[in-house]
């Protein structure tokens, strides 16, 4: 790749970086800034860094995985060190003197003899160009001075101040409102739409029928939401295809029944995860504006150039007619990988020939927004005279996780994340089964992980205990991986797990290894005598490679333990049929100020002579069975369905006759 | 509708109409877009304001009934340059993820602290109840409305010193 498209040394001497990867909270503007920033050595203050817009920023397949950091790391650290390396070159020639007597100081090149000369001079005839090599060599640590330290947003002041600018706060000029007549039943078709009243409502400036979708343009929101539920449409019921259940083999070793058959000690059991929300505070939310010759959408998407081809081929533009940019986001957490509302804005605002917000409603967020599939784990696993694990069976039953649709292709990595324990286990039998839902499904923090970590998690648990043995032991004699030892030791120090905790309170203890990065956690939590689960703290000891920021790191993986939290203990997206019925916070709610721990303890413990690895969802995966085990550990109650509720904890608490 | 807002203690003229929110006048009329939308059923708190002292959801408030009161909104607490001691906490903190919940925490938090200086936890966890996180930056918050209390502690401490 050439440093044009990554780096620009401005004529003031600031530098701006390009990057497709996109901010939605995570911290990676700010992670990006670090890197630039300590490569070319300058103050943070200096670096501007612009996100996903696609008339700017290189190809990228998008934001997901929690792969930002870990994907674009080393390429922008190599962009930056080129870019150092080139103004020092030109600084010689400049000073007449050879390169390896100058070296960088804030924006400036001198020579230690009182020679200096600034960036924006050495950028001022010719801009920096040139391919960047793939060996570039990088600052060493000694000289690093944004690398490993703290730091703030750097949209914090915008953010604090309201003046940061989301999608919604799209102003152009002569812009309107756009709202959609949603179908009955998902996928249900209008034969005919009868808009007579509502083209005579005050403000409409449009009605729009094209394909499946209808709706109204107004000058305000008010209007167009009053004008699209005064339309007479007549639906046709979608013609559902039958779709078959993928069964993808995720490892088969040999004669895993065999082994169960002859182990001194089996256990099976089965864990359900309900369908959950996104759950955005920010409603999805667009701006359009389609011309004959052009388009710009303003979007928060995890995949611009996807989004940028998506809206071209519905609007009938070439791809390189359409340029998207995307805005600052609510926190979508994998839903915005679906290009909905941006087409839903991109073909109003065509038929309309007005810039057009489209923001769907909170009730519209829940209904139609995709959601987490659901999941039925069953798991049988065989130990020897000796307490260890000789071979193991499990089956994922779950739905589609990408919004691109079930794709046998990517459904392992997808809908089978972390299906395959992190523990050494001589014959395992792993199969996952994508089964067809009417529910709308797609992308959601950490795929299936969050799941599938909650019944390994929790299994290993059951096993420990049905074969008295600690918990954290019992993992450790099956974890051969120094790293995930490290993160599981530390973690078990700082939370003290195995010392006495108070009356119904307990310990519980979950990890895993994600993408790459390292998760130990030990949950604290109460549970009163009518059920009823109060986390009271949580320790995370998370290595994530080299650490860029560590406050980024805690924030994220603190966010994400509560967030989990939320998920485990008071979360289920009821449908029927694929209509989801919890459409408002009274029906789905999420956990509040009030349910907060009183202490969510991360200790980020990176591991400097390793890559950088992702932590926006790896902090979710394991809480859930940290808590369920830790609900366990107080009261005896083992609950393998999420949410754990108070009627569920209390019924697995009653002592059985 | 003709209406007079007094909003961060300027006098606006609008003409919404008579159905509209005060939120919709913010954003829609007035361009205060730091108020943000979530739910419109005052549920989620992303759209609090202060009026007349308290943190309210300006989706639920009539804009005829705003025209009564004194609104400030997270564009107002601040004084030129110098940011409100929430606002500077919640920085300092790191306090937010996406941010898109961040406006409505502060305005709730300046309103908290402006009727009870030293609140104890459970009183920032009861005022801040009605304003939901979903990337779960919740202790930060905490922790970001404790530091604020404090340093308003100090200012208010200092502020006889000043006057003698």
């Amino acid at each position: 790749m050439n440093l044009e498209e990554r780096i620009r040394v401005e004529p003031d001497g600031s530098v701006t970086a390009f990057s497709g990867k996109i901010e939605f909270g995570q911290g990676i503007r700010t992670a990006f800034t670090q890197l630039v920033a300590n490569e070319l050595d300058v103050p943070v203050e200096r670096v501007r860094v612009v996100l996903g817009d696609t008339e700017q920023v290189p190809f990228d397949f998008g934001t997901f995985g929690s792969n930002s950091v870990a994907q674009e790391a080393p390429a922008l650290r190599r962009a930056a060190a080129f870019a150092r390396r080139t103004l020092i070159e030109r600084a010689a020639t400049r000073l007449g003197v050879p390169a390896t007597g100058l070296n960088t100081q804030d924006g400036t090149i001198g020579d230690g003899n009182g020679e200096r000369v600034s960036y924006a001079d050495l950028v001022r005839e010719a801009p920096l160009a040139g391919a960047i090599p793939d060996d570039e060599p990088l600052l060493p640590p000694d000289r690093w001075r944004h690398i490993g330290k703290p730091l703030s947003r750097v949209e914090a002041r915008d953010i604090v101040t309201g003046r940061a600018r989301y999608t919604a706060d799209v102003r152009l000029q002569g812009l309107a409102r756009g709202a959609i007549a949603r179908p009955p039943a998902r996928g249900a078709r209008a034969k005919g739409v009868d808009d007579r009243a509502a083209r005579s409502m005050p403000g409409v400036v449009a009605v729009v029928h094209d394909g499946d979708i209808v709706g109204v343009v107004a000058e305000r929101e008010e209007q167009a939401r009053a004008a699209a539920d005064a339309l007479e449409i007549d639906w046709e019921a979608p013609q559902r295809e039958a779709l078959a259940t993928q069964v993808v083999p995720l490892r088969e070793d040999a004669d895993t029944d065999g082994a169960l058959a002859s182990a001194a000690l089996t256990r099976s059991a089965t864990y359900t995860l309900p369908s959950i929300a996104s759950a955005s505070i920010g409603p999805s939310a667009a701006v359009a504006l389609v011309g004959s010759d052009g388009a710009t959408i303003y979007a928060g998407t995890h995949r611009p150039f996807g989004l940028r081809d998506a809206v071209a081929g519905r609007v009938g533009l070439p791809q390189d007619r359409v340029r998207v940019m995307p805005q600052m986001s609510s926190g979508t957490y994998g839903r915005s990988s679906a290009p909905d509302v941006s087409i839903e804005a991109a073909v109003l605002s065509k038929h309309a020939r007005r810039p057009v917000l489209v923001q769907w409603s909170r009730a519209e967020e829940f209904a139609y927004s995709p959601s987490r599939p659901e999941a039925v784990l069953e798991v049988t696993a065989g130990l020897d005279a000796d307490g260890k694990i000789v071979a193991w069976r499990y089956d994922e039953h779950t739905n589609v996780h990408t919004a691109a649709g079930p794709d046998p292709r990517v459904a392992a990595m997808t809908s089978g994340r972390n299906a395959i324990p992190p523990y050494a286990i001589p014959s395992a039998h792993v199969v996952l089964h994508v089964e067809p839902t009417p529910l709308r499904t797609a992308n959601f923090r950490s795929l299936a992980a969050a799941e599938n970590v909650f019944a390994i998690e929790s299994f290993v648990d059951e096993l420990a205990h049905a074969s008295h043995q600690d918990p954290l032991a019992f993992r450790m004699r099956h974890v051969d991986d120094p790293r995930l030892r490290r993160v599981m030791e530390r973690v078990a120090d700082a939370s003290g797990y195995g010392r006495k905790v108070p009356d119904r309170r307990g310990h519980g203890f979950a990890c895993t290894l994600y993408h790459g990065t390292y998760v130990a956690q030990v949950a604290e939590v109460e549970v009163s005598s009518s059920g009823v689960v109060r986390v009271w703290r949580v320790w995370c000891v998370v290595d994530p490679g080299l650490v860029i920021n560590p406050d980024g790191v805690r924030n994220q993986v603190e966010g994400g333990i509560q967030q989990s939290a939320s998920w485990t203990l008071l979360e289920e997206l009821r449908h029927k049929g694929g209509r989801v019925a919890t459409t408002s916070w009274d029906t789905y709610p999420i956990a509040t100020f009030r349910d907060a721990p009183e202490s969510i303890e991360v200790l980020v413990e990176g591991d400097a002579n390793a890559p950088s690895t992702g932590v926006g969802e790896p902090g979710a995966v394991p809480s859930a069975a940290a808590i369920a085990n830790a609900v366990f550990a107080a009261c005896g109650a083992r609950v393998r369905d999420v949410p754990l509720t108070r009627e569920r904890v209390r019924k697995a608490a009653q002592p059985v006759a | 509708m003709r209406l007079v807002l007094t909003v961060n203690g300027t006098a606006h003229e609008v003409d919404p109409p008579p159905s509209a929110s005060l939120l919709s006048v913010l954003r829609d009329d007035l361009g205060l877009t730091g108020t943000r939308f979530g739910c419109g059923s005052g549920q989620c708190g992303a759209c609090y304001v202060i009026a007349d002292g308290r943190a309210v959801a300006s989706c639920l408030m009539p804009a005829r009934q705003a025209a009564e009161r004194e609104i400030t909104t997270i564009e107002g607490l601040a004084q030129g340059e110098a940011l409100h001691p929430v606002q500077d906490a919640f920085i300092a903190e790191d306090a937010m993820q996406c941010g898109y919940c961040t406006s409505g925490m502060i305005v709730s938090a300046a309103a908290l602290l402006a009727r009870d200086a030293a609140p104890d936890d459970a009183a920032i966890r009861d005022a801040l109840a009605g304003n939901l996180c979903r990337c779960g930056v919740y202790g930060r918050a905490i922790r970001a409305v404790r530091r604020a209390a404090d340093a308003l502690g100090v200012e208010g401490a200092r502020a006889p010193a000043m006057g003698e």
